[in-house]
């Protein structure tokens, strides 16, 4: 922690004492509105992004999330699929691998923009007072594995569309049943999400899930925080990827005194932020890469957040001092 | 002549030894401590230096060591015990191939030091609380048995039977164990060998405590006790090394030491 | 002889200040102050605050009920957030040690006999009043079992019910709701309600207190020693009964000197001074015996790993949601899970922590000091002394109480750890 320069010093010392919540509202404010707004103004990242820009948002989005070209990319017939035109699936999984590792699932928790309504909707909860629950430790262990069987269906379904073994009115099976889907549009005004489609058996299924799963969304976002980051298969995909990552969440365990501040902050519960003290690379799979545990632990430089090994932000005791007494001296 | 002088303030005697510029020892001296630690500890350094024909403008340094060490303000610094033995015995060691462990068994106290190759001590442990298993236990034996101190090594020899346990713990109640067991008719030698045996057994349980080494070194004024020697022996199952005059090592590490301070400073006066 | 020649002397009482409970604590302040150079200005309030108390028996104000309690694990906050006052019990006098021998058997702990014989005392130094409640959380045995003798007394104990396990969840949930129940206790006894803003409030004077002790501890880094330990122990131990937002301007104070000496260069020891990490048993005031002992023979204690000072004070909440329950369960956390005490079940925390310090603080030594009969203390030399041996750091151990007889013996050991230590560092170089 020793620099030579005190102008490096003192950046270093203005971006670990930020006053971080109000910094990470406005990142996603503005991501919010990049993603959700940015068609507008003609913006176009492409197709493969590694966040739930939705592309139902046909009108204001800047790009498109990565999932629903995957699943109609892997929804094709199987002869044009395995063929040379199947190269395709795997150059726009290698974009998607490239914007995905520059921010490693920091894309979860200061991008996504369903993300920062769960996070609206925390904030809605917090002003009517009302507590937020959490997981045992028993209940995490079994949902944690539920986003990867989502994953799973998300990938194998389509395959077996062009398989010829599900109807194509399944497809694309995930974004039926995202919450994204009917969420998002709200924003630019679109509400021709909300419905249920009986025009074949598959369909009306299909819709009516997504709408139940919508409504579970929004109350399961008020009951607790990031609710749904639990199950997205989104995150299952990051994970795969992430040991490729450039943006990386580090911990040096001889620093940590296991106050479990960190595990009382996190928003998904991860209990091995504060418990394990021996790995350095301490991302879990349900990570959302939010950085409020960097931000409330005291021990200097007990956790910290790189970026090809240089420390962007790390736990410092003046930074945790200033955030906790910030609450201590204003009404939040 | 350069000459430089440790003095151990021990709470029965004085030791003081002197060494010459090249740290060879020169002489040693012993003396009761008497109530009178001052008058006493200057009163036996100036008999040795006029055994050894030294004035005491001769000495030029000198480092007090044992229980009285800041009592003496005639010396030029103080060092515990437990350094000045250390290094005592590493360099009276050093000839013999080397010591590690040091056990010193003093006329209140017991110690085991364990010392690196160097001479630095790595660790160590005392028992200063309690009077069994030091010089103390022989002295009350040896009052016990109308004897002289001197005489109790070579009457451990002399029996044909097996040491006698003494089994109290504390050294004011073995006297009555004593009493009893010359009462009932043993012989003096089994009930000597058995206090000997008694007081290595003490001495080895504290010196495991930081581990012993393969040859140790044994000071203090009891070593000069032969069936003391050979009963530490029996139970600790090694070599051990015995200086010739084991009751001024601490002394000696002292007078040792006070060389290194003086050159030391002569060193750093010369830059 | 006659009868008329006998004569019956009648009790008179002697003022505090003459007693030999004033002596003992004099005798240890003057030492603290006057055999050693170059005390800090701002450690006068400290003297005087001592000599005050304990050497003159001056009262010691409260707001609200008084609370005592007798172990760190009892939130303070919680009890300032009903208004009422949290003084710490926790007692170093000798002379209550021996009558608090009558309680407790021979070989056992004497912070927790010297607790009780000042529990059971006429005068009570410091004399903080009665206490309207005394928290005992049920920490280590000895404390435990004391609980129903403290209640025989006279005093209105609460057990506060602690877990000796700190890793499970089900000891998280058990701990939350032993200060939930406390809470409730806490609001039977002042009659206040516990609001947020008064929680919150509560959080915040602690949390300040606990800045200004951050500060000083990371003065405590510079080598060589900008201060010594005895000053730093005798300003912790001053928490335990000083009215907190002034023991914390003082420390603020104390700091801006320390700020002042540093950019000064002032060396408050020698440059090749010893520095030791203390651990163990705590120093309570007067029983500053061995802090004092390594000082004199020219160490520093840098840093402590002990209940009186830095596992006091060192340990910061944080909260979430800034509402009444999320505030709950973080000071709860706060107080459970950072804990080093050895009456847990496993220790691995406590090593982490002496290694980081050691490091931290460039430390030369470590010197692990336990009260005859604190089991705990003592099973637990065993894996700190291997984990210290494999990082290469010396070790002293020291078992002693409260008896002050035994210095001869412990200034030879000490010294002789010096020494070694000078030695090594000698080498090194």
């Amino acid at each position: 922690m020793k620099t030579d320069n005190p102008l490096s010093q003192r950046i270093r010392d203005a971006i670990n004492h930020v006053d971080f919540n109000r910094f990470r509202f406005w990142f996603q404010v503005a991501a919010f509105i990049l993603f959700v707004y940015g068609g507008y103004v003609a913006i176009d990242l492409g197709s493969r992004l590694p966040t739930f820009s939705c592309g139902y948002n046909q009108e204001g989005r800047a790009g498109v999330c990565y999932l629903l070209p995957l699943q109609h990319q892997l929804g094709r017939p199987w002869a044009s699929l395995f063929s040379a035109a199947g190269i395709s699936v795997l150059t726009g999984f290698l974009v998607f691998g490239l914007w995905f590792i520059v921010f490693n699932k920091a894309w979860c928790g200061f991008i996504c923009p369903l993300g920062t309504v769960q996070d609206w909707i925390s904030a809605l909860r917090r002003r009517m007072g009302i507590r937020f629950s959490r997981y045992s430790q028993g209940q995490f262990r079994q949902l944690t594995k539920v986003k990867y069987v989502l994953l799973a269906l998300m990938i194998l379904i389509p395959l077996g569309i062009g398989g010829g073994f599900f109807p194509s009115s399944i497809s694309p099976p995930f974004c039926l049943i995202c919450p994204a889907r009917m969420i998002l549009p709200m924003f630019t005004g679109d509400f021709s999400q909300f419905f249920i489609d009986f025009s074949t058996k598959t369909a009306m299924v299909m819709t009516t899930l997504g709408m139940s799963v919508t409504g579970l969304f929004l109350v399961g976002s008020f009951v607790k925080k990031r609710f749904f980051c639990f199950f997205c298969p989104m995150s299952a995909l990051h994970y795969l990827l992430s040991p490729l990552a450039l943006f990386r969440l580090q911990k040096v365990g001889g620093k940590c005194t296991r106050c479990g501040d960190c595990y009382s902050v996190c928003d998904m519960d991860i209990k091995e932020i504060a418990d394990d003290i021996e790995t350095t690379n301490i991302m879990t799979d349900d990570c959302t890469m939010c950085l409020k545990c960097t931000a409330c632990c005291p021990e200097p430089g007990a956790l910290k957040a790189t970026f090809l090994g240089v420390t962007i932000f790390e736990a410092t005791e003046q930074g945790f001092i200033k955030r906790m007494n910030k609450g201590c001296r204003n009404e939040k | 002549m350069i000459c430089f002088a440790g003095i151990d303030v021990g709470s029965t005697a004085i030791k003081v030894a002197v060494v010459d510029e090249d740290g060879c020892i020169a002489g040693v001296h012993v003396t009761a401590s008497g109530s009178l630690f001052h008058r006493n500890s200057t009163e036996a350094l100036n008999t040795l230096l006029a055994r050894l024909h030294l004035q005491r403008s001769d000495v030029r340094y000198m480092i007090a060591t044992g229980y009285g060490r800041k009592l003496f303000k005639d010396a030029d610094d103080s060092v515990s015990e437990i350094t000045a033995n250390a290094i005592g015995a590493f360099e009276s060691g050093r000839a013999l191939g080397g010591v590690r462990t040091i056990i010193n068994i003093g006329g209140q106290d017991s110690k085991a030091i364990h010392i690196d190759d160097n001479g630095n001590v790595v660790n160590f442990v005392m028992n200063d609380k309690c009077a069994a298993g030091t010089g103390r236990f022989l002295d009350v034996a040896a009052r016990n048995l109308e004897l002289d101190l001197e005489e109790l090594g070579d009457y451990h020899f002399k029996g044909d039977t097996p040491p006698l346990n003494i089994n109290s713990t504390c050294t004011v109640f073995a006297e009555s164990e004593i009493i009893g067991l010359l009462a009932n008719g043993h012989g003096k030698p089994e009930i000597i060998a058995g206090i000997h045996y008694s007081i290595a057994s003490r001495t080895v349980r504290l010196a495991k405590r930081i581990g012993i080494e393969n040859r140790v070194y044994f000071d203090g004024g009891p070593a000069l006790n032969r069936g003391l020697v050979a009963a530490l022996q029996d139970e600790l199952g090694r070599e051990l090394v015995i200086p010739e005059h084991p009751q001024t090592t601490t002394a000696f590490g002292a007078a040792i030491l006070a060389r290194g301070e003086f050159l030391a400073e002569q060193g750093l006066g010369k830059q | 002889m006659k009868n008329e020649d006998s004569l019956v002397v009648p009790i008179q009482p002697i003022p505090y200040s003459r007693s030999r409970q004033a002596g003992e604590s004099q005798t240890v302040l003057d030492h603290i102050v006057d055999d050693f150079q170059d005390n800090p200005e701002a450690m006068k309030y400290f003297y005087d605050l001592f000599r005050g108390v304990y050497c003159h028996g001056d009262a010691v104000s409260h707001s609200g009920k008084l609370v005592g309690t007798t172990c760190i694990q009892a939130p303070e906050e919680l009890i300032y957030a009903f208004g009422a006052t949290p003084m710490r019990l926790c007692n170093g006098s000798y002379l209550y040690d021996q009558k608090g021998s009558d309680f407790m058997p021979a070989k056992s702990c004497a912070m927790v006999k010297a607790t009780l014989g000042m529990l059971s005392s006429e005068t009570v130094v410091p004399r903080i009043g009665r206490p309207d409640m005394i928290v005992n959380p049920t920490t280590c045995d000895q404390k435990k079992k004391s609980s129903a003798m403290i209640a025989s007394l006279g005093y209105n104990v609460l057990d506060l019910e602690y877990p000796n396990v700190k890793g499970s969840e089900a000891s998280r949930v058990y701990w939350q709701r032993a200060v939930r129940d406390f809470a409730v206790k806490l609001r039977e006894l002042t009659g206040n309600k516990l609001s947020r803003k008064s929680l919150k409030d509560a959080l915040a004077r602690t949390s300040r207190a606990q800045v200004a002790f951050r500060r000083l501890h990371n003065f405590r880094r510079k080598s060589p020693s900008l201060i010594l330990g005895k000053d730093a122990f005798l300003v912790t131990n001053a928490y335990f009964f000083d009215d907190i937002d002034r023991w914390t301007r003082a420390v603020e104070r104390l700091n801006e000197e320390l700020e002042q000496r540093d950019k000064a260069g002032f060396k408050a020891v020698q440059g090749k001074a010893p520095r030791v990490v203390f651990t163990g048993s705590p120093p309570i005031f007067p029983n500053l015996k061995l802090p004092l002992l390594i000082e004199e023979s020219g160490g520093v204690v840098v840093a402590d790993e002990s209940c009186s000072a830095n596992r006091m004070l060192y340990d910061m909440t944080a909260v979430d949601e800034w509402r009444l329950n999320d505030m709950l369960d973080s000071l709860a956390d706060k107080y459970l899970k950072p804990c080093t005490c050895p009456i847990f079940n496993k220790n691995d925390d406590r090593r982490r922590r002496l290694l980081d310090l050691i490091e931290t603080f460039n430390a030369d030594g470590v010197v692990y000091q336990v009260f005859a009969g604190c089991q705990v203390y003592e099973m637990e030399y065993r894996s700190v002394a291997e984990e210290l041996n494999k990082a290469g750091i010396p070790l002293l151990y020291i078992e002693t109480d409260y008896s002050p007889d035994d210095k001869g013996q412990l200034s030879t050991r000490i010294e002789a750890f010096l020494e070694s230590i000078k030695n090594r560092k000698r080498r090194q170089a």
